[in-house]
Parts: structure tokens; C-alpha cells; sequence
């Protein structure tokens, strides 16, 4: 509990400091169960309004913000995101979940247009430009994979003074984020993963985590009174590692046996001896640094961030008070404790790296971890290629509070829900927990299905959702190279109305794609299907038309020997035998 | 007779405890039936239906949609029924009178002896013909018949209409012969192309009943028109029900462009799969162009047996159109019974039957290999809809051969039985 | 035309009414000729690895030192919990994933076949990639109980520290599923129905933790106890449930990694000395084809075939000097090369028959044979037709796609250009009938018509759904009792021709006649031909065997002579299903109580369906041969 407080704490340090002009970064790490750790990196860097728009930049991004301006996006984001949450283990997500996307490259833009189509032909240009900014194929995202979500997104800025704004949103389940895609990412910060906490930020560690989601996020700030306005962007890094294996050296990765000697063994079993061992399981936290766990040293502070103050601390961690923490550094710095010492706050040196060291340690308390509001899993149900069902499974673990929340579900054309076959059932009563309910049917090769619904689940109970759908089969042009693979369906979005976070940012919960086996027919064969089934029409064609455009006559009233091609020959030569005569 | 309706009503029975008990003993097997690419289509699935009815009644347009492609009469109908899902009995009721009114129909037809005699034309074989009921026993009984009926297939609706404007026509009847026709081309389109050889039967009818025969123009003109003022009426009461004109891209639009590919009995699905982008649209002409082009030239060939013409056609459509069922094959396969004075003359019938049976043994089995055992592919399935095909087109042609020989019987009676050749 | 005209002269030759009965005979015996030939070089080829993906044995193996260890560790663990209670086993299994911090559930199953109760639990755990994202996942069991109903010490013990080393390493793209099932075929059964949420909820516990859809399954059987026990061979088992048979490239890539690179020599269908002979093959394949056609789960993997998951069961066995790690190695090659997958397996062949480790047949080579067999019994029943005569009520039944109008195909077929002439001039025997046809139907009402071939269909389909009594009492009858249930329907089905013989002739005031039985025994034929050509693309193994033993069908005739009769019928009653159930249960060595008891047991569980084919299928096609034999009698 005090944690999550904490926590939230924490996130409100950087959204207060966040609402000035200038630019901030901070590192917070997280040492989670199991010897993992999240590691989640804020940049945020403002730019006024007036500043913004007579573009001239001095933190803000110059190609970003020009982009921006020629969609009229007013407010952005952007996810890459790799591996699942493991919501079971780890507890609540890094900013409940807001700052996080769906399996590959989720988007989401409220552009400023007249009209719905304006407003797409904008869409579009933001997502081809983006897709040539972040290498990542996101011009991709046509118009049968965007969607207007009605409830399950709200802006984070205020947009009092611009009047329609039109919500497009759209996914790439199937892409894969990788190192590409960091470059650029790295390339739109001040200090360009040169100085600061970004310094850390190495494409090999990042993505070898075990989750891990890279985020944009342009938004407008206000003051109070609502003037002065100010355009933010916010980058988000949140991985979570796996201390062991990132600590294994970049040129030997293998995870080879450990030697026997290095083995612990359980000692009180009978059958212990030189060749046989149970493996004891650590119950001391494992030690770390920073330059072992990320693979390069933090090259000193960026300079660019504020001297004094909360946000010149810029590399936080939160342990367990007793946990010794030592800063090993040759420039200056200075240790900042919140929250009852269970947060060390670092004011990094300028110029001169920086390491945080954690020795092996035996630890005697722990902290709490704040549990999600909801756990959330999602599955296919039958086999075969023809149809199936979805199943999405939601538990509500809080013994006290009802949970309200939005499902978004934004499915491809070619997976056809049945919307009368969807139930959605709860444990513990037989009250149907969907308050509302917004369906788009999907369009064959024109739009994809996207569905809606508000729910509520009371305390400790879980939900139920399932639906049949139909899978459609496709042109054969349709399919990518790997048919037989099947295709992604996106994850779906979850969001928590009620008990709400304070800050506009909302919690958002998603599970992970699926795997959708589409029949394929077989690619080698359009020759040959044009020719049979041909065939077979002509044959019915002209065995029809032949009766009908000739007449009978008795068989002795045919020419001599008329019978089969013989007299057919006979026939046509006779017939010219008598022309030449002629 | 008293005899003769006491077999009908004994028949019927029979058909009815058939339809209502099946379900009743296995819950599941409708709706197996219902998801059987054989039995039902992206334009006549049962289960795309009450997803429109539910769109419906939950105030979503259902054609603002790719599921549901079928007319807009049924959702008010069926939106009155209980939830099959809960209470089937009411829905399977409704289509077991369909059935039973189609068979009716049928029998109409036998009744009018137009198979064999009508105004211009009288078989020498004419006393070679099968009992109403004996007709109407083979569509009751007919397995594809029941399986449309238990998959509740509202193919089974435009069946009945197409039946309806044939006995209507052999009887004369313009009214309801146009109404029942519009209702048959409102449903499912390509009915619309059995107007011209029902026409003429209806005008031969018509003649035969009073002497006086009436002018072929006005005539012509007149029903056109009539069923001109049918359609449309439909077309707006549609209209008028879902609030505006988008149905009919949604719902004859997909018929003729064929934008939903699934798998099914018919030539079009697999073709269309395969197809190069840039040739879809020639290929999708031609292909309309050539299942339409049978309707002149059978019509002016035979304009002496127009319904005869009309059973071939329908023929045609369970073969060459874009989303064939075995419910079209089974309503061609019961009208062919009516001219049973042809079967002397048929020469391939055991070969077409052969092959029919075959593909429908092997149908279901390559299937399951294609989509659920995954050990197959696509072509194991296409190979069967192939030989399916080809089976029906071969009795499509015999009959037409044997309906041409009987002609020519007539003609000339010193050629009867006689060898002879087509030059 | 000439052609045709050719023809018809041809078919006005006597010979070809006497024909059929040699066609069928010489159908049968190149159909079981093809099969012997196919051992042979020329017809069998050698396997390849079709996937590219897949890189068999192409990645260095580490799994040996210090792991050895942990083995021997897990190896005493999993013994000490050999006699205890499921619960016990199941927690202490968990506590043992959970050490390695995987996600474990348990998952309860209880069926009731034949009024005994199979109870007990699976625990499961799932090792989620680091960089997988919950899409994909691939499957390695250890069944607690193997085949021969021994404890798999060493395969769970094995599965355990697989699961603990697998954890360490980054690059698994899909996630790894570890399945500790009950027993080898019901327990993996129940889970791999809850994986699909195909499963009963009242018999099996649905699963509360799931991954992505299954690529790929291996089971390790290895019951070797706490001190170990070093083996000489790896016996691959394939056969799925129903026939169904996995990917051939997943065998192929475990062929290559236990031979290639680990050096294990690799067998297959129990051949444990395979010296690669005409002879070993020919047992191969046939044992192959045995296995296959009864459809039984043959081992943990068999019940993930029929949901389109490849997979296979590594058993170990004889003397030896292999240990667990090469084992170990094997499976964790084999996994990496698994984890290279892009697409589900589809590249290579679904329908073979394997002759050893490294050959193959393939469905093109050996589906004729089946083929063959099964047309032997259409061109008998074509032949029946047209001895039945009167062909013309046939044709009415075209309309509704009845098989029933073989007989005009014959001659309409042929003199296709003089339809006519049949109808008068009077050459050869139908012709005669057909000219018959069309004058006699006239005068005749249709009701009279229909008749002598609605009566025959009628009987057909009465003694096909005569089948679904013994079928019903077979898959409900206690198990206790099944022997006895055997012995009554061995005794009845004895005596049902005779039955339907006497009442044939004795019951109605106006004995049927004798066109009807051959009517009868067509269609009956017919279907037969029908069902075994559908069959055998679904089961091929299952197809041949049915049609071998049925093969007599097709030439008893009902004669005159007694002795004719009794020889024909003492063949009958060899080959009455029931008896061949008894005899090739007591050739095979197993007892027929268990073969029933598992049949009830597939028949409930595994949604066995060979029974179906065995009492629907074969068994009316036999009664109504035998009926048509014993009419004679009377």
C-alpha cells in the first residue's frame, strides 16, 4: 500500500514539474520478485504553444513537431511494445498502465478536421510520415485496421479551445519492435542517448527483456487558468529484466550449466551427494549494478536537466529501506530519500559515469505490491479454420470495490463476430454486468469490426466474455508469405472508469494478441483452377448449346458413312469434290 | 379422391414428424447443419440471419455490415418469432410448412400435365408420367431437401416461391404467379430469369383455358409490367423498413460481385480465390453473362415445353450461379421427376448419378480434411465441388437431349426409334 | 462415335455379362499386390525434412553437466512420490515448477465409461518466452503412467529439469507448455479438449491458465527408475487417434536429431531389430497400417493429432549405452528447432506409411490399392444390377440422386448413340429389359413400379440402423460384462441371416421374390463400395482392412447346392465381425476384454469412431450377405 502510494506520489512529481517549460528525464527502477527488475525512463520536454507554432524548437523534436503540425494532430500517441505484463508476479503496472501498448505498434491521434474524411486523409498522412520517422511500418494501418473509439480513450490534454476533434486510433499487432525502431526514438531526445539517464538505453539489453514498451505521448498543458499553454511530449521506456540473464557478459550469453561447485543444493535431502542435487531456490536478493544490468555505464546527467531541485534527481530506485544502495561514481552527487527512505532519489555528476551497486543481500521485509484492479486473459476456443470463439476471462481481485470499466475490441474484417452469440456471464451473480454496449460491424476488405462495452464487475468475482465468430477466406493476393503462420488479431483495451487514478492519464489494462488460422487455398494452383473450372462450364455450355443450335435428323439420312470423323472427312470432301466440279 | 388425399395427408405427416422429431432427438444437429458450407451460404445461412435479426431488433442497419446479406422482408418476420436459440420449435414449425407448401406447389404442377402436354406440344409418351403425390414424396424425402429444411436455410423460402410461380403459370393464375415470382427474384435474384419460359407457359395456359387466346404483346407487356410494380413495391416496402436503399448493395449487390469468398458447392468461390486482381470484374461479366445466357436460348428452342425451360433452369442455378447450395440441387433434382416420360431417352443418367452420389459422400470428408484435419487442402474440396457440378450439367444435358429426341418423335413419326444424328 | 459404336459392339458380347465376378476377383487381388509391392525401392522413397524452418540438429546442445545433477535430483523426487495419493503428487510436482518460477495449474478430470469411474488430475505449467507474445506455445509431456501402465520415473524427472533449464535461456519465440498427465491417453485427452474448451464441464475441469495456439507436442516415455537405466534405441510412436497421423517432418526432424546428431538409433511400430529387409519393411508397414486402421491413442501424443497439433512420442528402449542426457539433448534440439518455426507444420506429407525410420510410402503410391478394393464391390453391385433387371424403375430414382440405376449406365453408356433402337429391336439380354421397361411401365401404376426397389432400399437401410443396437450396448455396457455381451452378439449376429432368411420367405403370404434379395445385396454392395471409398481417404489403414475381410461379400450367391451353401456360409461366419474381433484379438495376443474396454473407452473419450464404421458400415453389409447365402437354405 504505502508503495502504490508512493508511487502515485512519484507520478505526480513529474506531472507537476512536467506542466513547466523545459525539458526533464528521470529513471526509476523497481526491483520486482523473481530477481527481475523495471527499469521505466521519462523524458519530458515542453515547448510553448507560440514557441510550437512558429516552430521554433529548442527541446521539442523539429521533424516530430513538424509532422505534427501538417496532420493537426493535437494530441498524439504512440506505443512499440514487446513480451506481457506479468500482472500476477509483478503487481500493478508502471503508470497504471497508461503509458503502455498492445503487442507490436498501437497509435492513437486526436486530429483537428472539419469533417470525418478530412479528418482520415489526415490520419493517414500522420501515419505514413510516423511509419518514415520510426522505420516501423505503420503506414500500414489502413482504414480496415482504424477505429473511433467511443469511450475507451479520453484526451489527456485540455482542448477547450480547439472544437472538433475527430479520434482515430489504430494497431499492428503483427509488428515486430526491435532495435530499428530505438534509434529513432533515442535520436528525438536533447541529449540523444549520449549524456543522462538515456545513456542507458542499449537496443541488445532492451530487447532481450521480458516486457517492455516504448512510448510518445504529445499532449497540450495549461496552467490553471488555462492560459499560457504549452505542448508536451513525453517519452516513456518500461522494461523489466531479467537480472540474471542480463547480467550474463555480451560476448558469452549462453546460459551454460553452472559448474557443480557453484551449485546450491538442498543439503537435507536423503539422496544428496557428489552426483545428485536438488537446486536450493535463492531467497537473497540477487546483486546488481547498473553497468552489468544494462550493459554500459550512465554517463553523468544530461545537461540540459534542471540543477537543483526534485526533478535534478533524475535516477531513482525503490527498495526495501534496509537494501544497501552504494553510488559509485568519481564526480560529485547527491542522495535524495522519499516516502519513508523507501525511494532513493540520485543527482547524477556532470561529465563523469555513474553506477548504482547492489550486494547480494538477505532481506527480513518486503515491500507490498499494489495489486492491478482488474486481471485480464483473452483466448481462442475451438479448432479448425472455419470458425471459432473468443473468450476473454476478467477477475476483479479487490475484496471492497466494484470495478467499471470499457472493453475495446478492434478486430480484423476477416474475423466476423456474431454479435447475438455474445455472453458475458459473472460468478457470483446472474446479472448481466454490460452496461452499454458500441458495435461497428466490420466490411469485407473496407473496415474492421470494432466493438465496445462498458461493464462493471462486482467485488471478487470474475466475468466471462465469449463470442463466435466466422473466419472469411481470402484472395489468394490477400495473404502475406507466411499464410499457413494465421494472422493477428490486436489486443484488446481495457479501461478502468472506476476507482479512477487521479490524473488524466486513466488505467488501461491489455491482454495479448491472437492467433487467428485463416484457411489458405493452395498458392501454386491459379493456373490450373482457371483452366478446370473452365472446363467444367464449357462442358456444360457446350453440351447445352450443341442440342440446341443443331437439328436431328434420321442417321440414314446422313451422307454414306457419316459415322464419327471418318464420315465427317468423307463428308466435307465430298461436299468440295462438288464445289470444284462445279 | 378421398383415396388419393388420404395418401397426401399420410405423406405429408410423415414429412412433417420427420422435420420436427429430428431436431427434437438431436438438439445439436441443426445447427450442425446450419454451419455446413453444403447447406448453407453467405446468402442463406441461418446463422448470418439472426444476426441480422439482431442488428435489427438492437436498432444497428445490419447491411452496415459484412454478415448479413439477405433480404430485408425477413428480418421483420423473423424478428417476430421467438429466439431459435432458446425456442426452436417455433422456427422449425415455420419451415416445415414451407416445405410442406413447396410440396404442394409441386404437385400443382404435376396436376397441370403441362410436363407433358401443353398447348403447342403433346409427347408421344404422355401416359409415362408419376402420381402427384409420387412427385411430391421425392422433394418431401429427398435428403437435401430435409437437410435444407433442418439447417433452416431461407433458401428453402425462395424454393417455395419458385414452385408457387410454376403451378401458378401451369394453372394460369397471373395474379399470384406474379406475386409468387417477385417474391422468388426479391429473395434471390437470379429467379427473376425464369420469367420469359414461364411466361409463355402461363400464356399457352391461359390460351388453352379460353378459346379466345389473347394478344401475345399486351399480354407480354402487361404481366412485365405487373411484375415490374411487384418488385418495386417490395424493393420499397424494403425500403421504407430499413430507412434507406443500402440493402440492396448489401444484399444483391454481394450476389453479384461476390465479395465473400466462403467455400461452397458452386464453381464461383475457388475460381475467384485464384483469380489475378486486374481480371476479377471480366471474369465476374462473364460469368453472369454466361448463366444468363441459357434463358433465350432454351426458351426459344423449347418455347413448345416452356416448363420444361424453366425446370433446366433452374438447373442452370444450381450449378452456374455464384452461391449454389444442395438446396437448389435438391429443388431441381425433384422437378426433374416430372418428366419422367424422358427417362427412356436419357443415356448418362447412371453416370450423373454416380458422380452426384460420390461428391456427396466425399464432399463432407474432404472438408473435414481441408478446414479440421488440416491434412488436405483446398484443392481436395474443389475437386469435389467440380465433379458435383459436372454431375448435374451431365443431367442437365441428357434431359435436354432426351426432351429434344421427344420432340422430334412428334415431328417425325416415322423417325420413333430410329437412329439418329444431329447435323 | 466410332468409339462408341466400337464399344457397343464390344458390349454386345456375351463375355461381358459373365465378366464382373473375374473384374471384382482381379480388383481384390491387384489391390492387395499393389500393397506388397510397395516395401520395394521403386515404390518408397526416402525421407526428407520439407520445412526449411526446422534445421534439424543444426544448433549446439548444453545440456549436460551440472543439469545431470539436478536430473538424478528430480529422478529420486519423482520416485519418492510414486505410491502416494494424486493430491500429494500434484502439490509436490507444483511446488517444484513453481521453485523455477513458471505458472503451474492442475487440472481435475473424471469420466464414466461403462460404468467405471477414470478419475484424476494433470498438473501443467507454462513457460512464457521472453519474447513471445501468448500466440504460439509447444508442449512437452511426461505422462506419470506410461503405455505399458509403468511409472515414468525418469520422463517426468527428465520433463522437470527440461523445464528449469529451458527457463534460463531468451530465444524462445513461443511459449513452452510442460505437461505432467495423469495417464498416457485419457489424461492428455481431457487437457487437450479443455485447451479448445471442447470438453464436457461436468467430466473435466476447464483450464484456468492457457498460451497461444499449439504448434507442436513431444511426449517422453522413459520409465526408467531412481538409479537410471541406459537404453540402446528411440522408439518414435506417430499414430493418432482415428488414423490420423502427424506432420511428416516432425518425424523426419526427430529421425534426424536422435540419429544424425545425437547418434540413438531410431525405430518405429515396435520393430525393435529393423535390418531394413522386404520382409522387416512389409511387418513395419503393416504393423503400421494395424495400428492405424484401429484408431486407438497409441500414446500421450496421440490425442493432440486429431486437433491439428503435430506430435510425437519419444520412447526409450532396450539395453544400451545412451543415458538421459542424450535423451535430454534430443529433446532440447528438437525444441530449438520447433522454436524456428514460422508457420504451423504444413509443408510435408499427412498421409504416409513409414517402412522404417528413413522410408516412406506416400498417399499417391498406395491409396489405389484401397481404391481398388472398394470399386471391386461397385462393379459387382453394377453387375447385380443388371442380373436384377428391370432397370427402368431405377432411372426414377436418378432424381433424387439414388445409387440404384447402375443397369442402364451399362448399355446407355455404351450405344449412348442409339438409345432408340433399344427400344425396339430386341439384340442383346437388357436391351430386352430396357424395351421391356418402356413398354411394360404403362400399363403399370407407380405405385406397383416403386416397389421392387423401394422394399429392397427399405430393407438396406433397416439392417444398416440394426447396426446402431450393438453399437449402443457396446460403448454403454459395464465393463465387467462386456465378455458375455460379446459372446451373446457373436451368437446372435450368427443367427440373424438365418432369421432374416425365414422370414423373408416364410413371414409374408406371398414369398419375395428371388430379384428382390439381388436388389437387396446390390445396394447393400453399393453402400459398401461407397463407404470404404470415402473411408479410406479419411483412414486408409482402416478402409483396406474392412474391405479385405468383406472381400467374399461381393461373390456369395445364393445357390441351389447345400454344399455350396455351407462352404459359402462357414466363410461368412469366419469373417463375421464379431468373430474377426475375437480371432485377430487372440492372433494379435491381446485379450478381447481390454479390446472392448478400450474401444468403449475411445468410443467415449477420445471420440473414437472405427466402432462406427465396424457396426454401420461392415456389419449390416455382412448380415445382409449371409441373409442372402442362407436363403438358399430354405
Amino acid at each position: 500500500m504505502l508503495s502504490s502510494l508512493l508511487f502515485l506520489l512519484l507520478n505526480a512529481v513529474i506531472t507537476c514539474v512536467a506542466a513547466s517549460t523545459g525539458y526533464h528525464e528521470r529513471l526509476f527502477l523497481r526491483p520486482l520478485p523473481q530477481g527481475s527488475l523495471l527499469a521505466s525512463f521519462n523524458f519530458v520536454s515542453n515547448e510553448t504553444q507560440e514557441a510550437f507554432e512558429q516552430q521554433n524548437f529548442r527541446y521539442f523534436p523539429r521533424s516530430f513537431g513538424q509532422i505534427l503540425q501538417h496532420a493537426h494532430a493535437r494530441e498524439l500517441h504512440l506505443r512499440f511494445s514487446v513480451g506481457r505484463w506479468d500482472a500476477e508476479d509483478w503487481g500493478e503496472r508502471p503508470w497504471n498502465g497508461a503509458r503502455e501498448g498492445g503487442t507490436g505498434v498501437e497509435l492513437w491521434a486526436w486530429v483537428e478536421a472539419d469533417n470525418e474524411d478530412e479528418a482520415f486523409a489526415r490520419w493517414l498522412t500522420l501515419t505514413n510520415a510516423l511509419s518514415g520517422l520510426f522505420c516501423a511500418s505503420m503506414n500500414f494501418i489502413d482504414a480496415t485496421k482504424t477505429i473511433r473509439p467511443v469511450m475507451a480513450f479520453a484526451p489527456e490534454g485540455p482542448h477547450g479551445n480547439v472544437a472538433n476533434l475527430h479520434l482515430l486510433h489504430g494497431t499492428l499487432p503483427h509488428e515486430v519492435v526491435c532495435t530499428e525502431n530505438l534509434t529513432p526514438f533515442l535520436k528525438l531526445l536533447p541529449c540523444k542517448g549520449k549524456a543522462g539517464i538515456s545513456s542507458l538505453l542499449d537496443g541488445h539489453k532492451l530487447f532481450d527483456a521480458s516486457f517492455q514498451t516504448m512510448a510518445i505521448d504529445v499532449r497540450p498543458v495549461c496552467d490553471g487558468a488555462g492560459t499560457d499553454c504549452s505542448v508536451e511530449m513525453e517519452q516513456t521506456v518500461d522494461m523489466v529484466l531479467n537480472v540474471a540473464r542480463s547480467k550474463r557478459p555480451q560476448n558469452n550469453p549462453i546460459p551454460r550449466p553452472l559448474p557443480i561447485d557453484q551449485l546450491e543444493c538442498d543439503t537435507s535431502k536423503p539422496y544428496n551427494s557428489g552426483d545428485s542435487c536438488y537446486p536450493l531456490k535463492k531467497s537473497t536478493e540477487p546483486s546488481w549494478t547498473l553497468e552489468e544490468v544494462f550493459g554500459r555505464p550512465l554517463k553523468g546527467a544530461c545537461p540540459l536537466t534542471e540543477e537543483t531541485g526534485d526533478a535534478a534527481h533524475t535516477a531513482c530506485i525503490q527498495t526495501e529501506p534496509e537494501r544497501t544502495v552504494n553510488a559509485n561514481t568519481t564526480g560529485e552527487y547527491t542522495e535524495m530519500k522519499v516516502g519513508s527512505d523507501t525511494i532513493r532519489c540520485y543527482k547524477l555528476p556532470t561529465g563523469s559515469d555513474f553506477d548504482l551497486v547492489l550486494p547480494e543481500q538477505q532481506l527480513t521485509t518486503g515491500l507490498v505490491r499494489p495489486s492491478p484492479p482488474l486481471f485480464a486473459a483473452r483466448s481462442i476456443n475451438g479448432h479448425g479454420q472455419e470458425r471459432g470463439s473468443t473468450q476473454s476471462i476478467i477477475r476483479n481481485p479487490s475484496t471492497t470495490n466494484t470495478v467499471e470499466f470499457v472493453y475495446l475490441e478492434s478486430l480484423p474484417w476477416f474475423m466476423k463476430p456474431y454479435l447475438h452469440t455474445l455472453r458475458a456471464r459473472l460468478d457470483t451473480t446472474s446479472a448481466s454486468p454490460i452496461k452499454e454496449t458500441y458495435y461497428r460491424p466490420a466490411i469485407d476488405r473496407k473496415r474492421g469490426t470494432h466493438l465496445e462495452l462498458l461493464m462493471t464487475i462486482p467485488p471478487n468475482s470474475t466475468l466471462t466474455l465469449t463470442y463466435d465468430f466466422e473466419k472469411a477466406i481470402l484472395r489468394y493476393t490477400e495473404y502475406p508469405p507466411d499464410a499457413n503462420r494465421g494472422f493477428d488479431a490486436a489486443p484488446a483495451v481495457i479501461r478502468v472508469l472506476s476507482p479512477n487514478t487521479g490524473d488524466r492519464k486513466g488505467m488501461y489494462i491489455r491482454t495479448t494478441s491472437l492467433l487467428l488460422p485463416l484457411p489458405t487455398p493452395d498458392f501454386s494452383m491459379p493456373y490450373n483452377v482457371i483452366i478446370l473450372t473452365s472446363t467444367v462450364m464449357a462442358l456444360g455450355f457446350g453440351n447445352i448449346f450443341n442440342l440446341l443450335v443443331r437439328r436431328f435428323v434420321g442417321a440414314d439420312e446422313v451422307p454414306v458413312g457419316a459415322g464419327g470423323l471418318k464420315g465427317l472427312v468423307m463428308g466435307k470432301v465430298g461436299r468440295l469434290r462438288a464445289l470444284v466440279g462445279m | 379422391m378421398p383415396l388419393d388425399t388420404e395418401h397426401k395427408l399420410l405423406i405429408f405427416a410423415a414429412a412433417a414428424a420427420v422435420r420436427l422429431v429430428l431436431p427434437a432427438v438431436f438438439p445439436t444437429f441443426p445447427d450442425l447443419l446450419t454451419g455446413r458450407v453444403e447447406v448453407s451460404t453467405p446468402v442463406t445461412s441461418f446463422k448470418r440471419l439472426q444476426e441480422g435479426v439482431f442488428l435489427y431488433t438492437h436498432n444497428v442497419s445490419p447491411y452496415d455490415g459484412g454478415v448479413y446479406h439477405q433480404a430485408p422482408l425477413l428480418l421483420p418476420l423473423f424478428s417476430l418469432l421467438p429466439d431459435p436459440s432458446t425456442y426452436p420449435l417455433a422456427t422449425n414449425i415455420l419451415y416445415t410448412v414451407v416445405d410442406l407448401l413447396s410440396a404442394n406447389a409441386i404437385g400443382q404442377i404435376a396436376d397441370s400435365g403441362q410436363n407433358v402436354a401443353t398447348r403447342l406440344f403433346t409427347s408421344s409418351r404422355k401416359h409415362l408420367t408419376w402420381s402427384s403425390i409420387a412427385i411430391a414424396t421425392g422433394y418431401l424425402f429427398n435428403p437435401f431437401t430435409v437437410a435444407t429444411c433442418l439447417a433452416r436455410s431461407t433458401s428453402a423460402l425462395s424454393n417455395l416461391f419458385i414452385l408457387t410461380a410454376m403451378a401458378k403459370a401451369a394453372h394460369g393464375a397471373s395474379t399470384t404467379f406474379i406475386l409468387a415470382l417477385a417474391f422468388a427474384a426479391y429473395l434471390s435474384m437470379h429467379p427473376i430469369l425464369l420469367f420469359p419460359p414461364l411466361l409463355v407457359l402461363l400464356y399457352d395456359t391461359r390460351a388453352t383455358k379460353t378459346q379466345s387466346k389473347p394478344n401475345v404483346w399486351t399480354f407480354a407487356i402487361a404481366h412485365t409490367l405487373g411484375l415490374a410494380v411487384a418488385i418495386g413495391a417490395l424493393l420499397s416496402a424494403s425500403a421504407f423498413i430499413t430507412g434507406s436503399w443500402d440493402f440492396l448493395a448489401a444484399t444483391y449487390g454481394v450476389r453479384l460481385l461476390l465479395p465473400d469468398l466462403t467455400p461452397n458447392v458452386g464453381l464461383w468461390w475457388y475460381f475467384f480465390i485464384e483469380m489475378f486482381d486486374s481480371f476479377r470484374e471480366f471474369f465476374l461479366g462473364v460469368f453472369w453473362l454466361h448463366a444468363a445466357s441459357y434463358v433465350p436460348g432454351l426458351t426459344i428452342r423449347l418455347h413448345k415445353q416452356p416448363l420444361f425451360v424453366a425446370c433446366t433452369l433452374t438447373g442452370v442455378f444450381a450449378i452456374f450461379t455464384p452461391y449454389p447450395s444442395i438446396a437448389d440441387a435438391a429443388l431441381y433434382l425433384s422437378l426433374v421427376p416430372l418428366f419422367r416420360h424422358l427417362f427412356p431417352l436419357m443415356r448418362y443418367s447412371f453416370l450423373a448419378s454416380a458422380a452426384i452420389l460420390y461428391a456427396s459422400v466425399l464432399g463432407p470428408a474432404f472438408y473435414h480434411l481441408w478446414i479440421y484435419a488440416g491434412s488436405g487442402n483446398a484443392n481436395f474440396f474443389y475437386a469435389i465441388t467440380l465433379v458435383w457440378s459436372l454431375g448435374l450439367s451431365i443431367i442437365l444435358g441428357d434431359s435436354m437431349y432426351a426432351a429434344l429426341r421427344d420432340e422430334l418423335d412428334v415431328e417425325r413419326p416415322e423417325l420413333q426409334g430410329k437412329e439418329v444424328r444431329r447435323i | 462415335m466410332a468409339l462408341l459404336s466400337s464399344i457397343l459392339a464390344l458390349r454386345r458380347h456375351p463375355a461381358l455379362i459373365k465378366l464382373p465376378p473375374y473384374l471384382s476377383a482381379f480388383c481384390i487381388v491387384v489391390g492387395i499386390a499393389w500393397l506388397l509391392i510397395l516395401p520395394l525401392n521403386e515404390y518408397s522413397r526416402r525421407t526428407y525434412v520439407s520445412e526449411n524452418a526446422l534445421l534439424p540438429g543444426q544448433v549446439h546442445t548444453y545440456f549436460t553437466g551440472s543439469e545431470h545433477d539436478v536430473f538424478r535430483a528430480y529422478r529420486h523426487e519423482v520416485h519418492a512420490l510414486i505410491d502416494r495419493p494424486v493430491e500429494e503428487r500434484s502439490k509436490a510436482l507444483e511446488s517444484i515448477f513453481l521453485e523455477q518460477n513458471l505458472k503451474v495449474s492442475t487440472q481435475k478430470y473424471n469420466y464414466t465409461v461403462s460404468n467405471t469411474t477414470i478419475a484424476s488430475e494433470n498438473v501443467y505449467a507454462i513457460l512464457q518466452g521472453p519474447r513471445a507474445d501468448a500466440t504460439e506455445a509447444l508442449v512437452l509431456i511426461g505422462a506419470w503412467k506410461n503405455m505399458d501402465d509403468e511409472v515414468n520415473n525418469s520422463g517426468v524427472a527428465l520433463v522437470l529439469t527440461l523445464a528449469r533449464y529451458f527457463k534460463r535461456w531468451s530465444l524462445w519465440s513461443k511459449d513452452i507448455i510442460f505437461l505432467i498427465s495423469a495417464d498416457s491417453t485419457i489424461g492428455p485427452q481431457a487437457w487437450v479438449d479443455a485447451y479448445h474448451n471442447e470438453h464436457n464441464e461436468e467430466e473435466v475441469e476447464s483450464l484456468k491458465i492457457k498460451s497461444g495456439a499449439l504448434q507442436g507436442a513431444v511426449a517422453i516415455d522413459y520409465p526408467a527408475g531412481p538409479w537410471g537405466h541406459r537404453y540402446d534405441k528411440l522408439h518414435i510412436v506417430y499414430d493418432g487417434v482415428n488414423g490420423q497421423l502427424p506432420n511428416l517432418d516432425l518425424f523426419n526432424t526427430a529421425v534426424a536429431i536422435a540419429d544424425g546428431q545425437m547418434g540413438i538409433q531410431c525405430v518405429i511400430q515396435r520393430m525393435f531389430n529393423h535390418d531394413d529387409t522386404y520382409k522387416e519393411r512389409l511387418m513395419t508397414m503393416l504393423r503400421g497400417m494395424i495400428s492405424q486402421g484401429l484408431g486407438h491413442a497409441t500414446g500421450p501424443h496421440s490425442s493432440f493429432i486429431p486437433y491439428h497439433v503435430d506430435a510425437i512420442t519419444l520412447s526409450t528402449v532396450g539395453d544400451g549405452w545412451h543415458d538421459e542426457m542424450t535423451l535430454g539433448r534430443t529433446v532440447e534440439s528438437l525444441f530449438r528447432s520447433l522454436n524456428n518455426l514460422l508457420e504451423h507444420l504444413h509443408q510435408s506429407f499427412f498421409f504416409y506409411l513409414l517402412l522404417q525410420s528413413k522410408r516412406f510410402v506416400s498417399i499417391g503410391t498406395y491409396l489405389p490399392s484401397a481404391m481398388l478394393i472398394a470399386v471391386n464391390f461397385s462393379i459387382t453391385a453394377l453387375a447385380l444390377w443388371v442380373k436384377s433387371g428391370k432397370p427402368a424403375e431405377g432411372e426414377e430414382k436418378i432424381a433424387s440422386t439414388n445409387p440404384e440405376p447402375s443397369k442402364p449406365a451399362t448399355d446407355d453408356k455404351s450405344n449412348s448413340t442409339s438409345p432408340a433402337t433399344d427400344t425396339k429391336s430386341p439384340p442383346a439380354t437388357e436391351i430386352v429389359k430396357l424395351g421391356d421397361a418402356v413398354t411394360i411401365v404403362p400399363q403399370s401404376s407407380t405405385t406397383t413400379l416403386e416397389r421392387p426397389l423401394l422394399l429392397p432400399a427399405l430393407l438396406v437401410l433397416t439392417s444398416h440402423a440394426i447396426g446402431l443396437v450393438p453399437l449402443y450396448y457396446f460403448n454403454t455396457h459395464p465393463s465387467t460384462h462386456l465378455r458375455a455381451l460379446h459372446l451373446t452378439a457373436a451368437n446372435a449376429s450368427s443367427i440373424l441371416p438365418f432369421v432374416f432368411a425365414w422370414t423373408g420367405y416364410y413371414a409374408p403370404d406371398t414369398p419375395i421374390p428371388t430379384q428382390t434379395f439381388t436388389l437387396i445385396q446390390c445396394f447393400s454392395l453399393l453402400g459398401l463400395g461407397l463407404g470404404l471409398a470415402a473411408l479410406a481417404t479419411l483412414n486408409f489403414s482402416l478402409s483396406i482392412i474392412i474391405g479385405v475381410l468383406s472381400a467374399p461379400l461381393s461373390f456369395v450367391r445364393r445357390t441351389e447346392s447345400n454344399a455350396l451353401n455351407i462352404l459359402q456360409l462357414g466363410l461368412l461366419a469366419v469373417l463375421n465381425p464379431v468373430m474377426v474381433a475375437q480371432w485377430s484379438s487372440h492372433y494379435l495376443g491381446a485379450d478381447l476384454a481390454e479390446v472392448l474396454r478400450l474401444a468403449a473407452v475411445g468410443w467415449r473419450v477420445w471420440g473414437l469412431w472405427t466402432q462406427v464404421v465396424v457396426w454401420v458400415v461392415w456389419f449390416p453389409a455382412w448380415v445382409v450377405g449371409g441373409t442372402i447365402v442362407a436363403g438358399g437354405m430354405f
